[in-house]
């Protein structure tokens, strides 16, 4: 109950600052999924992410990321075209929401602003 | 086009199966686009194995998800808790009412559930427990189950190994070895005095063991102090009991070197040898401690042996058969000697019988009753909760209705109504807790049992108790949620409150409110019976005094005579007598036959007492007046032997009088040639010297005027305060004798003792009528208030127009009143068969009246009616403008 409280919470709020609470693996498949632009499907994130990242991770954990990420808010989806390799199967096709890009945006301006108190870097 | 490869069929149907099927498209086009990118990158074995683990890594609640996206905010499950939850806590009377009759219907049905375990699993844990047997020696037309020692009580230590040792010999035996506890029938009874450390203690219950080592074998006893190597090698060791351990040295017992203690028992030195755990209560055998020595004090054992596995015991025994001279010289001349038999160790307990068993057997026919009962009171529970929630779901079927429109499918509502009955179930599970762990120790001293109460604290008992609460839960709950989750929504908004589910009398709810009654009918008729039987055994003329009469042992003629003659003086002593205690078990027969006649029977039970006893008993002989006039010993038989031999020879049983009856004529002796002559000097009535249990015996009966030797004594006094006669008695007792004390009881007590499990069962069947009573009752109670809140309007309408309260609860009653006589009806030939089952078992018994059934349905009517008025009395009291105003 609790949970579906902080849901609805979190879906209700245009607040930034409560979507903060992104893992580290949730902000890595949100940024690949807005690095691929309308091409980001289960099989195909998974894919980028071993190409970029250098590690493999199961399809069903970046499944469970997206539904999360959804859930969140964070991005949409839509059922993309068939193709033969999946044996006529739909693809789910996930894009990053306006909340989604802000989040990325305000974690990557907060990171920049720690980056550039870091002396040696300066 | 070449097709493509596909992944291992059975992981993708897997996948298909578990799977929502909003997510499946989805996941399943993304693990074979995988797969095939797999197989063309490092061929086909890799890419099954890694489609088969992405099919696993799948198996999670995300993937089970069986609704819609749009609908993931409304946590389904949650809901249905959320509104169960909300149901129990609106609903008071309806929760309690449930909560309390499966509190009370499962607890009881967990404690006939350990009853039955206890009885069941006799002697099951002795390790190899399928190929124990205890041999059994047939002997005119009984069964022994102990074996005699060659020699009897004459028997030299090697002699009494003798049958032992044949058995070891044989390739098929194992283990082969002899006991025997001193309070078992061959035993001889009595205490111990034990004397060590200058301290003397009462022992009772010895186990007296020629063969340790081969006990120890058979019937592992848990050494906690000591070795059984060492503690059963050598004689004249003992072995105590954990708890006479504790009852001897203190609860520091365990850090004391008893070990090779010096123990005196009566003039005899025994070095203690070990400390073992108790015996479990589900053991066909007992004791306090075994004594380990060369020679046991009686003239037989029980004799066990462990065959090895794969052995036929029917070949051991025919050998043995065939061998059996060998060990009773003489055995297979003897036409008196039937055989030796053996019984398979987890059969002791069922085998009935058998003479000198070591504890009561189980009657089958109990344990099925006491199953069948459980089984009612589990119908019960199950048939209120199933009246109680249609009556109240009646003023919830607009919820359901929404529920649907809203797109509820049937199973939805299935499920949340049986979520809610398992809900209610399992919040009884500390509470039956309670409640057994309370009634445990009544329930023991009940029926004699040695349950413990840490049973309730075992995982096993919680386990079975969570499953029995689970599956009344999920029973309870079946049918309405069956029947609202199929009933379309129309109907469900359609129907008012409170009516019948059905218009028809023998609706759902009605059939099982008949069932229920006919149940408690039948449980109180039976009760009502197993009550008259038990007045009956307790009045019926036996055929002697049992008022007013103690008994106690004495050791010898000469100490009789001496208190007779002390007892004689004392006022309120009316008569003193020497042995013939009724009451016994059934002991060894005899053979008998008229000395002019062929025909030998073999049903004689031999009895001898002084003139004393059966004056004291007042048991009529007219032959045995001729014992004041000087006659030394008067020789009669009673009518059952009489008849039996009058029809043997053709005669009236008068005309036996004066003719000579002889005793055991196949016993060849010096004196008489064959068996021992008696004259029969009377014929006497049929007295009841046994149990009701069985019917009447032949008795040849010895009285005499002095007696020639003297074990028991009879006293029957008159008086109004018996502690000061007895301890006149005592008093009388402690001149003549100073090494055995005074142990008295009643005649009327021993006589009540021999019906003890009939009892137990009566007390336990009238208990569990009540609680079936209670529960129907409660039940019954739930649905009428229901019934009444639903009806409020019509009532107000019937009042408005005339209606006396009187009608209105006459409304209400007529048709539990039509109920009630249909179940008395079914009731009725039911209860008297299961009756006369019951009944069986006693040779003097009353016949089933069939008004008893009668009179315990119009009993429970009157409850019943009494009840519903009570619920319906507020509805048929309240003022009409309260009910009719709204509208």
């Amino acid at each position: 109950m609790i949970k579906s409280v902080l849901i609805f919470l979190l879906i209700y709020s245009t607040s930034i600052e409560q979507m903060q609470g992104l893992g580290y693996l949730e902000e890595t498949v949100l940024l690949l999924i807005m690095m691929m632009d309308e091409e980001a499907y289960g099989f195909s994130v998974s894919q980028a992410y071993e190409e970029h990242m250098g590690k493999s991770i199961s399809i069903s954990a970046i499944h469970a990321v997206m539904s999360r990420l959804e859930k969140k808010g964070l991005i949409e989806s839509f059922m993309g075209g068939a193709t033969a390799e999946r044996g006529g199967r739909r693809k789910r096709i996930f894009q990053a929401t306006a909340a989604g890009k802000a989040v990325i945006a305000e974690i990557k301006a907060s990171r920049q602003k720690l980056w550039n108190l870091i002396p040696d870097l300066r | 086009m070449k097709p493509h490869p596909t992944p291992p069929k059975w992981a993708d149907r897997f996948l298909i199966w578990f799977c929502s099927e909003e997510l499946l498209e989805e996941i399943q086009g993304d693990l074979h686009e995988a797969f095939l990118y797999r197989y063309h990158k490092h061929g086909r074995t890799t890419a099954n194995r890694l489609f088969i683990a992405d099919v696993f890594r799948f198996f999670k609640p995300y993937a089970f998800e069986k609704y819609s996206r749009a609908k993931q905010f409304l946590p389904m499950y949650n809901n249905y808790f959320k509104i169960a939850i909300r149901n129990i806590l609106h609903r008071k009377s309806f929760t309690g009412i449930n909560l309390l009759g499966l509190t009370i219907g499962v607890s009881a049905v967990m404690l006939i559930g350990l009853y039955l375990h206890h009885e069941l699993t006799y002697d099951r844990d002795t390790p190899a427990a399928d190929r124990i047997y205890r041999l059994m020696n047939n002997y005119r037309a009984q069964t022994y189950s102990s074996m005699y020692f060659a020699d009897y009580n004459d028997s030299a230590p090697e002699v009494q190994l003798r049958l032992l040792d044949y058995l070891r010999g044989q390739d098929a035996v194992e283990a082969a070895a002899h006991f025997v506890p001193s309070q078992s029938a061959i035993g001889g009874g009595g205490q111990f005095y034990v004397a060590f450390d200058n301290r003397r203690f009462v022992a009772e219950n010895a186990l007296f063991t020629n063969s340790g080592a081969s006990f120890q074998e058979i019937f592992p006893q848990e050494f906690i102090m000591g070795t059984p190597e060492e503690a059963f090698y050598g004689f004249n060791k003992i072995i105590l009991t954990e708890s006479l351990a504790e009852r001897w040295f203190g609860g520091n017992w365990s850090d004391q070197a008893l070990i090779g203690k010096a123990l005196t028992i009566e003039d005899e030195v025994f070095a203690l040898a070990g400390v073992v755990a108790d015996v479990p209560g589900n053991r066909h055998y007992d004791f306090d401690f075994i004594i380990h020595q060369k020679s046991i004090p009686s003239w037989g054992a029980y004799t066990y042996l462990k065959l090895n596995p794969g052995v036929d015991p029917a070949r051991m025994i025919g050998q043995l058969n065939a061998d059996v001279d060998k060990i009773y010289p003489g055995y297979t001349e003897d036409e008196l000697s039937k055989g030796i038999t053996a019984v398979a160790l987890p059969d002791i307990h069922f085998t009935e019988g058998t003479l000198y068993e070591l504890k009561p057997v189980a009657r089958p026919a109990y344990l099925t009753t006491f199953a069948l009962v459980a089984l009612v009171i589990l119908l019960i529970i199950w048939t209120n909760y199933t009246n109680l929630s249609v009556a109240m779901y009646a003023d919830r079927q607009k919820e359901m209705g929404m529920r649907k429109v809203l797109g509820a499918r049937p199973r939805d509502i299935s499920f949340q109504l049986l979520t809610e009955a398992v809900l209610l179930a399992l919040l009884c599970l500390p509470f039956c807790w309670m409640i057994i762990y309370t009634l445990l120790p009544h329930f023991n001293e009940l029926m004699a049992l040695e349950l413990s109460t840490g049973l309730s604290y075992q995982p096993l008992t919680l386990l079975a108790m969570l499953g029995l609460l689970l599956i009344t839960g999920l029973f309870s709950g079946l049918y309405p949620a069956l029947a609202y989750g199929r009933r379309p929504s129309l109907r469900l908004f359609g129907k008012p409150a409170g009516k019948p589910v059905a218009g028809r009398f023998f609706n759902f709810r009605n059939v099982l409110l008949t069932g229920q009654f006919m149940m408690v009918v039948g449980l109180l008729s039976i009760t009502w019976y197993i009550y008259q039987q038990m007045e009956y055994v307790r009045t019926k003329d036996l055929g002697y005094q049992r008022e007013g009469i103690i008994y106690f042992n004495i050791d010898g003629a000469e100490k009789y005579t001496k208190l007779k003659t002390a007892l004689e003086r004392l006022p309120e002593i009316r008569s003193v007598g020497a042995n013939g205690v009724p009451g016994s078990e059934m002991y060894n027969q005899l053979t008998y036959k008229m000395q002019d006649t062929e025909v030998t029977l073999s049903d004689g039970t031999d009895q001898y007492m002084d003139y004393g006893s059966l004056k004291t008993l007042g048991i009529r002989c007219e032959a045995c007046q001729a014992l004041e006039a000087g006659k030394e010993r008067v020789f009669v038989i009673n009518r059952t032997a009489a008849e039996k031999l009058a029809r043997i020879k053709g005669v009236s049983p008068e005309e036996l009088v004066g003719e000579t009856l002889i005793t055991e004529p196949e016993w060849e002796n010096e004196e008489f040639g064959f068996g021992v002559p008696h004259v029969i000097d009377g014929i006497i009535d049929d007295f009841k010297y046994f149990s009701l249990k069985y019917p009447n015996q032949s008795h040849l009966l010895t009285v005499s005027a002095e007696p020639g030797w003297a074990y028991e004594m009879l006293v029957r006094a008159e008086t109004d305060q018996w502690s000061a006669t007895i301890s006149k008695i005592a008093a009388a007792y402690e001149t003549v004798e100073s090494v055995r004390p005074f142990d008295f009881n009643f005649l009327e007590d021993r006589l009540e003792q021999l019906y003890t499990d009939e009892r137990r069962s009566g007390i336990l069947m009238g208990s569990l009528s009540l609680v079936a009573i209670i529960l129907a009752l409660m039940g019954l109670a739930g649905i009428v208030s229901y019934i009444a809140y639903g009806r409020q309007k019509e009532i107000g309408i019937r009042k408005v127009l005339g209606a006396s309260a009187g009608s209105i609860l006459w409304t209400f009653n007529r048709e539990f009143t039509l109920l009630m006589a249909v179940a008395t009806v079914i009731a009725l030939p039911l209860s008297m068969l299961l009756a006369a089952k019951w009944l069986e078992g006693f040779a003097f018994r009353i016949v089933p009246q069939f008004w008893v059934v009668l009179l315990s349905g119009t009993g429970a009517l009157i409850l019943v009616m009494l009840l519903v008025s009570i619920q319906a009395r507020k509805a048929a009291l309240k003022q009409p403008v309260e009910v009719l105003r709204s509208e």
